[in-house]
């Protein structure tokens, strides 16, 4: 039972995700595609240093490294 | 001979930046990374060589990037709404410490990654991402 609520869990956020990207892609729409959003995150910037760019690179290396490596 | 208004002129993407060329290369990749298998050295020296890569391609920005937006739409909030079942169910299953009866996303992923064709297609995905994330 908690194992189905799991799984279930899973994937209606995974759900969610395909649904707000959809939405975003549509004509006139006012939600930013996933892309837009990465790349508004990636402008961050504290001083010289790109805080957001480091950021996303490293929580995606580190996804990589977690499914595909360990 | 005119020249050009800077704000006109738009950079030609280079060779290795075209989908012709950048799509086989990914799926190479991919292919190769799916014959390594859980915590091998393979795997990690993969991960983190290809990884690397990447991310010296973002950092020192030699991948024309496409413009990013000065300012969020504000049907952004409505990106929280995945994240947040996302992130409750990863937390309740990492924290309940349940094992296979209440199993956490990686948990539930790790079998079905044992098989090669599977496991090539997430290397794909992941690879994929990066490149999208690096050409941001």
């Amino acid at each position: 039972m908690m194992r189905a609520l799991a799984i279930g869990g899973f994937l209606v956020g995974l759900a969610l995700f395909g649904l707000v990207e959809w939405l975003a892609r549509r004509e006139g729409s006012k939600i930013p595609t996933l892309g837009e959003l990465c790349g508004y995150v990636m402008r961050y910037e504290v001083g010289p240093v790109p805080v957001g760019r480091i950021g996303l690179f490293g929580f995606w290396w580190w996804i990589g490294w977690h499914f595909l490596a360990r | 001979m005119m020249e050009q208004p800077h704000d006109l002129t738009v950079d030609a993407p280079r060779t290795w930046e075209r989908p012709v060329v950048c799509v086989p290369v990914l799926v190479a990749l991919s292919l190769v990374g799916g014959r390594f298998p859980s915590f091998s050295t393979e795997a990690n020296v993969y991960v983190f060589g290809a990884g690397g890569m990447l991310i010296w391609l973002g950092l020192t920005k030699r991948v024309q990037a496409r413009p990013a937006p000065e300012r969020l739409r504000p049907g952004a909030v409505w990106w929280a709404l995945p994240v947040v079942v996302f992130g409750i169910f990863e937390g309740a299953t990492f924290f309940a410490a349940a094992g296979d009866d209440f199993p956490t996303f990686s948990r539930l992923a790790d079998p079905l990654l044992e098989d090669r064709l599977v496991r090539s297609a997430a290397w794909l995905v992941w690879l994929s991402a990066f490149w999208g994330l690096v050409r941001r």
